[in-house]
């Protein structure tokens, strides 16, 4: 009777109060809308392009690329190669699209013959000449070699550490959305000395923990809920594919995320209501919230680096749920590692509870000065 | 007369951090707040702990109220002792002090919903007990207002007649009417005389000499955290006033008064 009084009481405050709950539920929206934006950007019907392009000998294979280009509805133009430092130095800038460097006499294809392409994996316009000629030249011949050579990073490797960035997000927006309603909770009624009224009556410890961690969760689930349905409805514009496409995932990796999500959620809330617990007010809880923040974060993105790593990651808090969240987005289903982490993150968060009765029974963290 | 709260050499020490040794001017790293203090207190009496600040008053309450643990000794508070069953002294007291708030965002309804199920009080009898509290102290009106809402004197009204919600036996009182304005100041030693009519027994602390002069039916001086002097206002004072006695105790115990 005592929790679900005190549960109860959680909610009836989060619940009476909109500014809560638009607060809540906005991470959601925003993410459904910024990806949204960047998938119709990404996306969006193209313009005919006219390609600059800088040649170093000479090839019939020429004629080849301009062909390919010529039917995606784009143009080229060729331009001698005389200085190739100036040259480099436009498609740096995105002047040029490229610079083709053939070896001598390459249409006689000698035992060396080779062909450089210099490209701007940056620039869009550069990337799309470098793709296509690369095709064109693969259906020219087989006796010679393509050199690729970018002068920015790859685009490629963009989009491997922008998908990695997709759990790390995931997080970082759980962590917020809990960081709001948990550190006001928890640290604001120690500082306001609201808590100390709840302790002067016969409640368990135990039961005002579990009275904060519970509600919380269930409150800071429904942001992690609108952030989830923000990433999976923006997802088919952000990848370029539609509706009924991506409708194609497997059902279980959608409810796999979401039993990681799920499970992270109290985890996180509990980790900020043992710190919050153990702070003099909100602004020491938001300090010592911060570093745990960042700490969370770092787990996170670390398997955007590191993506071969070892079965022990399922015992890491946060980095085990970013490692499975991570295969699921690579259309991987990596079931075991998912339950295991999900149940390891309950147990992490009994765990917290436990800690934050211990805090709660303390009179030095209660009521030191 | 029925013992009620009964104090054996409660004993608290705290450790002293370095800013607190040089505000001190010492070189020790613990305090001791209350030494060995021991008293008993009647049922249906109101009790007063008298001491400058620094004595040990509020350490000792919050000993009895169970929010701290003694070093040493213990205390039985209506047949519970604070040491071995905190849980079933918070049930059978009240315990009010500037330290404990309520809540703004809730109303005065609400708020005694919750702390009674806090206590475990059964949910018709918190409802007639809220009729009757409510009635008798004028919150009745203001019942769904929001507490951050409320005037000073009603929200102190409030916070006293949430703290009685479970009807206990006992009701701890840390410096009454500290901070108040005077019109505050009366509704709580109204109050308070009003629980002494119902048979509650009462047990506060305090430094104005007029306050225990009201109400109090014994009074224990404490200096130092030692209980130095006991008894009713006749058998402490005779025929002095109750301020020229407090510091002929003060004097004989310290010295000098600064």
């Amino acid at each position: 009777m005592k929790l679900i009084a005190l549960m109860k009481k959680e909610f009836h405050r989060f619940f009476h109060d909109p500014r809560l709950i638009v607060t809540m539920l906005l991470p959601g929206i925003l993410l459904y809308v910024i990806y949204s934006i960047m998938g119709t950007a990404m996306y969006a019907e193209k313009e005919p392009q006219a390609y600059k392009v800088y040649v170093g000998g000479s090839s019939a294979a020429v004629s080849v690329i301009e062909t390919a280009i010529a039917a995606t509805g784009d143009t080229v133009e060729w331009l001698p190669l005389e200085d190739e430092e100036a040259a480099r130095a436009e498609v740096e800038r995105g002047e040029a699209a490229a610079v083709l460097l053939f070896s001598e006499n390459f249409d006689e294809f000698p035992q060396d013959s080779s062909v450089r392409i210099v490209y701007n994996g940056a620039e869009e316009k550069s990337s799309n000449f470098y793709a296509i000629a690369g095709a064109a030249l693969e259906s020219y011949g087989m006796r010679f070699s393509v050199i690729p050579e970018s002068v920015k990073s790859d685009e490629e490797i963009g989009r491997t550490l922008f998908a990695g960035f997709l759990p790390f997000l995931i997080v970082t927006l759980i962590f917020s959305t809990c960081m709001g309603v948990t550190i006001e909770s928890v640290a604001g009624e120690k500082e306001r000395g609201t808590l100390s009224t709840i302790l002067a009556t016969s409640a368990p410890r135990f039961q005002i923990a579990l009275g904060k961690v519970i509600p919380l969760s269930c409150i800071a689930s429904i942001g992690a809920a609108s952030s989830f349905l923000g990433v999976a409805l923006s997802m088919p514009k952000l990848m370029g594919v539609s509706l009924g496409a991506f409708g194609g995932y497997p059902v279980w990796s959608y409810l796999l995320i979401f039993l990681l999500i799920l499970s992270l959620v109290p985890l996180i809330v509990a980790s900020i209501t043992t710190v919050s617990t153990l702070s003099r007010s909100v602004k020491e809880a938001s300090a010592y919230t911060s570093v745990i923040m960042i700490l969370f974060m770092l787990l996170s993105i670390v398997s955007a680096f590191v993506p071969t790593m070892g079965d022990w990651v399922v015992c890491i808090p946060i980095l085990n749920a970013v490692g499975a969240m991570g295969s699921l987005f690579a259309g991987q289903i990596p079931v075991w590692q998912s339950l295991v982490s999900v149940g390891l993150n309950f147990v992490y968060s009994a765990l917290l509870v436990l800690l934050m009765t211990k805090f709660l029974s303390s009179e030095r963290v209660m009521f030191g000065k | 007369m029925q013992e009620i709260v009964r104090a054996e050499g409660l004993r608290k020490t705290f450790t002293l951090s370095k800013k607190q040794q040089r505000i001190e001017k010492t070189g020790e790293t613990r305090k001791i707040a209350v030494d060995g203090l021991s008293f008993s207190a009647y049922r249906g009496e109101i009790y007063g702990l008298l001491g400058p600040n620094g004595a040990g008053k509020t350490t000792t309450l919050r000993m009895l109220s169970t929010l701290i643990r003694p070093d040493a000794g213990d205390a039985v508070i209506a047949g519970h002792s604070v040491v071995k069953e905190p849980d079933k002294v918070r049930d059978k007291i009240g315990f009010m002090t500037s330290e404990l708030k309520l809540e703004k965002f809730f109303t005065p309804d609400y708020l005694f919903d919750f702390f009674g199920a806090m206590h475990g009080v059964p949910k018709e009898k918190l409802a007639a007990r809220k009729r009757e509290l409510f009635s008798r102290f004028g919150i009745d009106r203001f019942r769904g207002v929001r507490v951050g809402d409320l005037s000073t004197g009603m929200l102190q009204k409030v916070s006293l007649v949430v703290a009685i919600v479970h009807d206990p036996a006992v009701v701890i009182f840390d410096e009454p009417t500290n901070g108040l304005d005077v019109l505050t100041a009366k509704v709580v030693t109204d109050f308070l005389l009003e629980l002494k009519a119902m048979g509650k027994s009462i047990l506060l602390s305090t430094h104005i000499f007029s306050l225990v002069e009201k109400l109090c039916d014994r009074v224990g001086v404490i200096i130092d955290g030692r209980l130095i002097a006991e008894g009713t206002l006749q058998e402490l004072c005779g025929e002095m006033q109750l301020e020229d006695k407090f510091f002929e105790i003060y004097r004989a115990v310290k010295g000098e008064i600064v």
